[in-house]
This record gives structure tokens, sequence and C-alpha cells, in this order.
């Protein structure tokens, strides 16, 4: 039996190194087998864990982000899973294992990049903000995962790198209406299918699926979940500020939401110019 | 300060804050129960506008004269402003409280001629029994929440405070038994709690030709039946999650099969929730594009109850998914709502029949006719037959013999975990 388990995952790491989406990662499987015990060995939690050094030092890292705001340095994978806690060291497997799964090319790089920044951001904003409601661990996992179906789009169908190019320069029209006109779906659905195969929770998932969805963002009629509004709201939020920062990856969102996310997290336009000058900091830092 | 309504003669607002806070310490004293109801007038603005102020003030006054001649001594009777009266009663349990607000409710829906138009009011009523250490403010509180949430029922109901509807967690109200339905279905989306068991299904031939996946959820290593969980995925709309995880589990599941050398289709249910939802189209190119699977190799089950409207979303959604490659099967077809004129309607290439026409086989000739007939009819539209719910070798022959081309029952296989279902394959595929 166990045997035939074996060979079941093996079959599925090869998917994974052959298309590069894994139904749910293995390593990831056995974490949330363990966590989920009524008392989980975090000796074991650690091996899993150790099992990658990628996503060992990914979690370290995680753990020293400045939105934990913890006072000592984590220097392992078990001060790590202690510090973070089950339910935030599997979103940030989670995360780093998305990462890892999708082939180390330069324009890849930069988009990572560019993800990790926002997730940051995003998590410091909670915090710095004191937006009520949202936890900083879930706005994080929001960031990393918001555009995971990218990549999966732009290895599937030749031509989305145009219909990318022509959704971010698009003032007008919303982001998804104009990949739709070149694609039978969108990066939204993609990366929402695949967060819910990870096991994020409902309300991630729904905020992947309408992260570009104005009506679902501000509609009085719109059934969103509170939650899945306000990480939508900060991560704009966060993208808009590292793209001004830093210059990358432009996009024309900010004009056509920002309104409605300002709105979703009770804050003014004029706040705007000092979380710039605050938030350089947390932007450098990342990375 | 006045503690009386002058339109009324009953406690006014004030009057009744001082009397629940006596009666509660009298209760925290004696140990007495004590109830409070907390009754609204049911469309009482569209009085006020049709008859004007003086018409609900009428309304009201006939009311509390009603109310007064019917409690006698029996509870403190009180009008909080407009249209909403308290009764506190003193020395209640939940049965004699229940049986009190059943006389009201006859006391309120006594005819009442305003005008020259009879009217029937109802009202919405809401119930809170006092706890242990609880303020008369707050027991006040939790018993006009009721009646609010008895008025979102609709009106004329009463609801006890306690029992009333509250937002879930995706913001949409439930009842308190389907929340803690909900909160299991969160739990298990979030630590893998659903996993895809496959039923094979089998050609005349003897090969296996397609697995049907279907959903299993366990919590703490208890299985809940679908029968459970699914009303309250309906609700909340996790149906639709549930249906799109399945169907990206399914469809990598036929890649990894078609990876291991096995030319196996994988049958997916798809819901009604899904299929009427614009999106259908998007998440079926979204499963596709991250399993990375031949679409040929996927198969979606409609379920039975979609037949009862189908309408041009569905129309379009079903149109899509052919254009997209993947396979059609009518599921349990014969029972409840499916009817000749699907066949005609829908476009798809494998007709399920209902096991209702599969259990009572060899003996029950009339079944058997049945069987055939459509098997012949399924064929004529280019459709391939499958039986559901084969148990014994007597049934198999007979439907074979009436020309269905595959089967799915226990006879077989029951439906097994993937990690169970690839050994099954190579061992059969050994002999």
């Amino acid at each position: 039996m166990n045997g035939n388990v074996l060979e079941v995952d093996g079959l599925l790491e090869r998917s994974l190194r052959d298309i590069g989406i894994p139904p749910c990662p293995a390593i990831l499987s056995r974490f949330m087998d363990e966590s989920q015990k009524d008392e989980p060995d975090y000796h074991r939690l650690s091996e899993i864990v150790g099992s990658d050094v990628g996503i060992s030092a990914g979690l370290i890292k995680t753990a020293n982000s400045p939105f934990f705001g913890m006072r000592q340095r984590v220097r392992s994978v078990n001060e790590a899973l202690t510090v973070l806690g089950l339910r935030a060291s599997s979103r940030a497997v989670a995360g780093l294992i998305l990462r890892n799964t999708f082939p180390y090319t330069a324009p890849m790089e930069r988009f990572w990049d560019a993800s990790a920044r926002i997730a940051n951001l995003s998590g410091w904003l909670v915090q710095h903000l004191r937006i009520t409601g949202i936890m900083a661990e879930d706005a994080y996992t929001f960031g990393l995962f918001r555009d995971c179906g990218i990549p999966i789009l732009m290895k599937r169908f030749p031509n989305y790198r145009a219909a990318l190019d022509a959704a971010n320069r698009d003032g007008v029209r919303s982001f998804i209406e104009v990949e739709q006109t070149e694609m039978p779906t969108n990066h939204a659905m993609v990366g929402c299918i695949l967060s819910q195969s990870w096991w994020l929770p409902e309300e991630i998932c729904l905020a992947i699926r309408n992260h570009h969805d104005l009506a679902a963002l501000s509609s009085v009629s719109s059934r969103l979940p509170t939650l899945s509004r306000k990480l939508i709201a900060i991560s704009q939020l966060a993208e808009y500020l590292v793209q001004q920062q830093l210059g990358l990856s432009f996009t024309r969102e900010w004009p056509k939401l920002g309104a409605a996310c300002l709105q979703t997290l009770g804050l003014e336009e004029a706040q705007l110019e000092t979380l710039y000058a605050e938030s350089i900091s947390v932007t450098s830092a990342s990375e | 300060m006045s503690s009386i309504d002058p339109l009324t003669g009953l406690l006014d607002r004030f009057g009744c804050m001082q009397t629940a806070a006596k009666l509660v310490a009298d209760a925290t004293i004696s140990g007495n129960v004590f109830a409070v109801i907390w009754i609204d007038i049911d469309r009482f603005k569209q009085i006020n506008e049709s008859f004007g102020h003086l018409g609900g003030n009428m309304m009201i006054e006939d009311l509390a004269l009603r109310f007064r001649a019917r409690v006698g001594g029996r509870a403190e009777l009180a009008r909080m402003g407009g249209d909403e009266f308290v009764f506190l009663l003193p020395k209640c349990d939940r049965a004699q409280v229940q049986q009190f607000a059943a006389e009201f409710v006859s006391t309120i829906e006594a005819p009442m001629t305003i005008g020259n138009l009879t009217l029937h009011p109802t009202a919405s009523i809401g119930i809170a029994i006092h706890e242990s250490g609880e303020d008369a403010l707050t027991l006040l509180e939790r018993a006009d929440h009721a009646m609010f949430a008895a008025k979102h029922r609709g009106g004329n109901c009463i609801v006890y405070s306690g029992d009333e509807p509250i937002p879930g967690r995706l913001g949409i109200t439930l009842a308190r038994e389907e929340l803690s339905i909900e909160n299991d279905l969160h739990t298990a989306l979030e630590t893998g709690g659903f996993r895809l068991h496959y039923q094979p299904i089998i050609g005349a031939d003897g090969r296996v030709e397609a697995v049907e996946a279907l959903m299993r959820c366990t919590i703490s290593g208890q299985n809940i039946p679908p029968v459970k969980f699914i009303p309250v995925a309906e609700k909340t709309g996790l149906v639709i999650r549930l249906g799109e995880w399945s169907l990206l589990q399914g469809a990598m599941h036929a890649r990894l099969l078609h990876e291991s050398g096995y030319d196996i289709k994988v049958a997916v249910n798809v819901s009604r929730a899904q299929l009427v939802s614009p999106k259908f189209t998007e998440a079926l190119y979204a499963a596709l594009a991250c399993s990375d699977v031949r679409p040929e190799h996927v198969e979606l089950e409609l379920t039975e109850s979609l037949f009862m409207d189908i309408s041009d979303i569905v129309q379009q959604n079903l149109k899509n998914a052919i254009a997209a490659g993947v396979g059609l099967a009518i599921d349990d077809f014969g029972t409840g709502y499916s009817c000749l004129a699907n066949l005609k309607d829908i476009p798809a290439n494998k007709l399920k029949l209902d096991r209702a026409f599969v259990t009572v086989l060899p003996e029950d000739k009339r079944a058997m006719a049945v069987v055939r007939s459509v098997t012949r009819l399924g064929h004529d539209l280019g459709m391939t037959i499958v039986a559901e719910g084969c148990e014994n070798k007597d049934q198999i022959d007979a439907l074979f013999d009436a020309d269905v081309d595959s089967i799915q029952g226990f006879y077989y296989a029951k439906p097994m975990p993937e990690e169970i279902l690839l050994p099954w394959l190579k061992t059969r595929s050994a002999k």
C-alpha cells in the first residue's frame, strides 16, 4: 500500500516537473496531513519542510518579514514554525512551493519579485493602517497567489503575452475583459482554480477570482465577502505604491479601481502621499 | 420622565426598561424563568400610507385593547413606539411562552375594520428567555433581534432568540445548524478534507473505458455524507467551488492515468449552480489550462436537476464545453426531471441510465423493455449508453443483451481513492 502511495506521489512529482502545476504538491499534502492532527508533531513538520532547502530558507525568511514584527531573528525551521503558527506556516509553504514550481527565467524572476514585494507591502499595510477584520498573513498570501494564473496561461497559450500587454495598457476596459478578447479564460479564474486545489481559504480564492472586478468590489449588490474585498483593496494599493516607487510592471489598474479600494479601506486620497513615504523602506527591504 | 404611552395607556419604552430591570432582579433572587416577547406589526407602514396616521393610530389603539383584554394579569405590556409592542412575562418557561405567543397570534389576526376596509393584521414575533446573569437591556435586545429575524423571514412568524439565522463566514445568512456545517466545509477545504474517489465504467469487451469521480468529505476522520453538506454548499455558493475543485482534480487525474498508459476518461459531476453561471466556460478552460489534460479525456456528467429549466446560458455553456473538446453525459436518465425533450436539446454524447431501471433486472420485463428502447433511441441519436448501479452477473448479461455499451456498479468495483485505483487497474490489465 505504501509503495502504491509512493508510486502515485512519484507520478505527481513528475507532473509537477513536466507541466509546472501540481494538483497539490506532495510536500504541502504531507505538511497539511501532519498539521491537522489533534497534536501535530513540530519535529515531524520541521522534517517535512527541511526536506527542501529552498522552502526551509524561504520559511525562515518569511518569519523574519517586517510585518510579523518579531523582536528576535528566527534561525531555524522549527523556530519559524513556532513563531508563525501552523496556519501561517502552511500558507507560507504553499507560497514558496508556488514560486519554486515555475522555471527560473529572467522575466519570471521579475514577475515573482513584483509579487513578493506586493505581498510584503500588503502584509505591512494591514498592520500599519490597523485594518480590522483581516490578518497580515492572509494579505501576504493573497499577494503571492493573486497573479499565479499569469505564468500558467503564459505557458499554455503562445498568444497570451500579447493579451497581457494589451490588458496592462488598457486604461478603460477591465483587465479581464481585455484578456478575454484573446483567451477563453483569464488569469484571475486560473489563479482561483489553482488556489482552491492548494487549500487556500475561500475568501482568498474569491479575492483572486475577483481582483479586477470593480462591480464585485464596490457594488451594493455584490455578494463578495468583506474580507475578500479588503484583500483586493490592500493588494491594489500595495501594487500602486510599489509601481510608484520602483517603476515595476506598470498596469493601469489604480485609475480604474483606486477610488473603490480607498473606500473599502476607509482611506482618503490625501493620505496616499504620507503612506508612500512611510512604505519606501518596506518596499526596498523586500527581496 | 413619563413611563406611560399616551396613545395606548401601556408602559412606554422607559417604563418597559424599568419594569424589565425589576423583573430581572426578581428572577435572579427567585430563580424563576422570565421571558420577553417582542411584537412588530407587519406592513404597518402601508396602513399609515393608506389611511394616514389617524388610521395607523386606530389600529395601534385597537391592538392595545385586545392585548390588555387577553393578557389579564399574566404579563406587563409596553408599546416601544411605532408599531412595536413588548410583553414581559414573569415566571414563564419556554413551553408557557410558546402557548402565550400562539394565543397572541390569533388575537392579532382577528379581523379589524379601519375606514370601510376589513384588515387581517399579522406580526413578526421575537422571543427571548432570560439567561442567568443577563441584564435587562441585553435581554430586550435579544428579543428585538429575534423579531428582526422573523421580519427577515417574511413576517407572520415567531423566532426564538438563539434560533435566528446569522450571517455565516461568507456573509450568507444561515440557521444555527447550517453554520456548523458551513464551518466544517471550510475546515475540510482548508485541510484537504475533500477527496475524489473513482468508480470504473466497464465496456462489453471488459475494458475499463472511464472512471466516474465522486466526492468524499472527511472531517476529523468522520465521513460527512453529501446529503448533509450539499444543501449548505448550495446556499453559501461553496457548491461552485467544490464543483471547480472536482473538475481540476478530475482533469489532473485523467492526465495522470494517460501518463501511466491507461486510455481511460475521467467523468466529473457538474452541478446546476455551475452550469447556470456565466463564468462556467472560463472555469472549465482554467481547469483544462491548469491540468494540461487533453480535453477529450474529460467528461462532464450533467446532473438531472439541471433539466428543470434549460436556460439560454446553460445552452451556451454546454455548446462551449463541446467546443472545448470535453465529453458530455446525461446522468441519472429516466427519473426526476429528465425527459425525452432533453435528449433532443442537450448536445450530449453519453446517456447514463438511472439505477432504478437496473436494480429490478432481469425479472422486471417492463423495465427491460424501457432499457432496450432507450438504448436504441440513444444509439440513433449518436450516444453511447451506460447503465449505473449493477450489482450482479444476471443484470450485466441482461444489459449487454439489451445492447447497453458499458456498465458501472459494485459488481465490478466500488468507488476507490486514486492510490487504490492505479494498482487496481494494474492488476486488472495483468489478468
